[in-house]
């Protein structure tokens, strides 16, 4: 048995797991360390070290603006794009195994969209209460997920065409939705709204970030705590019902949880897209397809991603910034076409 | 143990399926052969609990099937279908051991134990894919698929197998060997088969039981040499054919008269 074999056709065991999370894990901290340090400001990387492990208290080696840049600024804003990351890559790699298809990722199915609406639908007729966003958020992606699986399911289940199909028209149903919203609103407010709606991490609450780590991490278990039933799925329904899974169980199981990744990320931060689909892709190229390491590897390399964008994004055309996502849609969709030309 | 009491299938206002019985004995193979649009899939899947009936009852050791917990049907009954479906890069061992699915221990984030692999590296021996483990699926010919499908099913160490067309994409030496892995774990193990086939010669060699099917219902059930009868046939398909005994085994064969 000396034949070598690719990354990608090596068998998932928990050990390969936890080594390759573990890896992705240290260069997450590394990223989000250059991150902290790099900007208009560049901070001296032992003291801002020393300053976050301590949790702020010790600040010598910097000064108290510096400081302040670190720790109120900089530091919400790389766990913001690690949560948005995670949820992102995380919802988009259960959706593509549950639904069968590559392409299927929360800003092409128009369930970013769904949970846009739901966001400003809280902000201009329920007051904009703080926790009024994410659950409505988290509504609205829910609604959109249905909608799109409803319209993609045919008589024999959902094929890829019929599926990107209804994404389309969710999606430019929900953007006429979100036209006639945005013209409720005063024109000072609209400027930033643009931004949001591109993905836009500079605006975040402590509690918006809060409930977006929050959802990160569940909604990443739970799709993680589905992810043999999912490899099932990957391979159809009806395989999958064979074997024994319980396909209507973790079909709305993995509808919820990826929802609440969805509807928390886009709540704090707008729609950013592109991520679900390009970093669940470069996970499966690199290890292969068993979601058991898919996902939770996913959910780490897409902070990293995330964090690298923002971190491009804030610094490119310095003082001035792009909205995140404008740099993830930069980098993902060449990179998917490159990806799509070189086969499988 | 598998059996069926006069089961009807509806799909929309039309029957598939209309007071279908069978009993899928231990240590048996059971043909089910009939024109297509016959209803053999539909039975399949109704012997599965993948459809519910209209009327009639499926039970699996005595019990309706409705009363198992999905997962514990799957450790009882595999399923051969055609053609997975493949759009992601999985390995031959990976899909096999889906097969352990339904044996998964639902502590341990449903990792495959070490008999799980070692369940899969035999039926892989078995169906002769053991050099292909590592290869992806969708690198495989269409009978080296087909293989693993059937090795997948192995693995769940069910006692009843239904297989649909399991020979479909098979050379002649490979359909033998298919054929041969069910008949074994029939005389050995005591499993039984229901297959869905086209082809009659292969169902006149390996069944002990064919069941006729047509427009749902059944024409006839009994041994190959009671059932497969040019008259029966006949009446089956709407074609003359030649009934003459295997010279060497003495089965039925059958050649079409055109």
């Amino acid at each position: 048995m000396t034949r070598r074999l690719r990354f990608q056709q090596r068998r998932a065991t928990p050990g390969r797991t936890l080594a390759i999370c573990f890896a992705l894990l240290l260069a997450l901290f590394c990223v989000m360390l250059a991150a902290a340090v790099i900007g208009s400001e560049s901070l001296p990387v032992s003291a801002a070290l020393r300053a976050v492990l301590t949790g702020g208290k010790s600040a010598s080696g910097l000064t108290a603006e510096q400081r302040a840049i670190l720790m109120d600024i900089r530091l919400p804003r790389i766990l913001l794009a690690a949560a948005v990351g995670m949820s992102l890559a995380a919802a988009g790699a259960g959706y593509q195994a549950l639904l069968r298809n590559p392409l299927a990722e929360p800003y092409l199915l128009g369930i970013s969209n769904g949970a846009a609406v739901g966001t400003m639908t809280a902000l201009v007729f329920l007051g904009g209460h703080e926790w009024s966003r994410p659950v409505m958020a988290f509504a609205g992606a829910l609604v959109a997920t249905m909608v799109v699986y409803r319209l993609a399911l045919g008589r024999t289940g959902t094929s890829p065409e019929r599926l990107i199909l209804a994404g389309v028209i969710v999606t430019t149903f929900l953007s006429s939705a979100i036209v006639f919203i945005t013209t409720l609103m005063d024109a000072t407010r609209i400027r930033s709204f643009t931004f949001w709606l591109l993905g836009d991490l500079s605006g975040t609450t402590t509690s918006l970030l809060a409930v977006a780590l929050i959802s990160a991490v569940v909604g990443a278990l739970v799709l993680a705590m589905n992810a043999r039933s999912l490899n099932l799925l990957m391979l159809g329904e009806r395989d999958a019902f064979d074997l024994g899974v319980e396909v209507g169980r973790v079909r709305l199981t993995v509808f919820v949880a990826a929802s609440l990744l969805v509807g928390a990320s886009v709540a704090s931060s707008g729609s950013v897209g592109y991520v679900g689909l390009v970093v669940p892709h470069l996970v499966r190229l690199s290890f292969g397809s068993d979601n058991r390491l898919v996902i939770p590897a996913a959910a780490l390399a897409g902070a990293l991603f995330v964090i690298v964008a923002d971190t491009v994004a804030r610094t490119i055309i310095a003082p001035r910034e792009l909205p995140v996502g404008a740099i993830t849609a930069l980098i993902g969709a060449p990179l998917f076409i490159y990806l799509l030309k070189r086969g499988r | 143990m598998l059996e069926a009491r006069e089961i009807t299938v509806n799909y929309g206002l039309r029957e598939a399926v209309t007071d279908l019985s069978l009993f899928a004995e231990p240590h048996q193979i059971t043909a089910v052969v009939g024109p297509n649009g016959a209803g053999k899939s539909t039975l399949l899947r109704a012997l599965n609990g993948a459809v519910s009936l209209a009327r009639g009852e499926v039970l699996l050791d005595g019990t309706s099937l409705n009363s198992y917990a999905r997962r514990a049907v799957s450790r009882h009954i595999a399923v051969v279908a055609q053609e997975a479906d493949l759009r992601f890069p999985v390995t031959v061992i990976e899909f096999v051991l889906g097969g352990r699915y339904a044996w998964a221990n639902a502590g341990a984030w449903g990792w495959e134990t070490e008999r799980d692999v070692a369940i899969a590296r035999v039926v892989l021996r078995e169906t002769e894919l053991q050099d292909l483990d590592s290869r992806l699926m969708n690198e495989l010919s269409g009978g080296e698929r087909q293989r693993a499908v059937l090795a997948r099913a192995l693995a769940t160490e069910a006692g009843v197998f239904l297989l649909d067309e399991p020979t479909a994409n098979l050379d002649l030496s490979h359909q033998a060997t298919m054929m041969r892995l069910v008949r074994n774990r029939c005389d050995e193990q005591g499993a039984s088969a229901v297959v869905v086939t086209h082809d009659i010669n292969l169902a006149a060699q390996f069944a002990d039981q064919v069941l006729l099917l047509k427009g749902g219902r059944a024409l006839a059930k009994g041994s190959p040499r009671e059932v497969l009868t040019s008259r029966l046939l006949h009446d089956i398909f709407d074609l003359q054919v030649l009934v003459d005994a295997h010279p060497t085994t003495g089965a039925p064969r059958i050649t079409p008269v055109h």
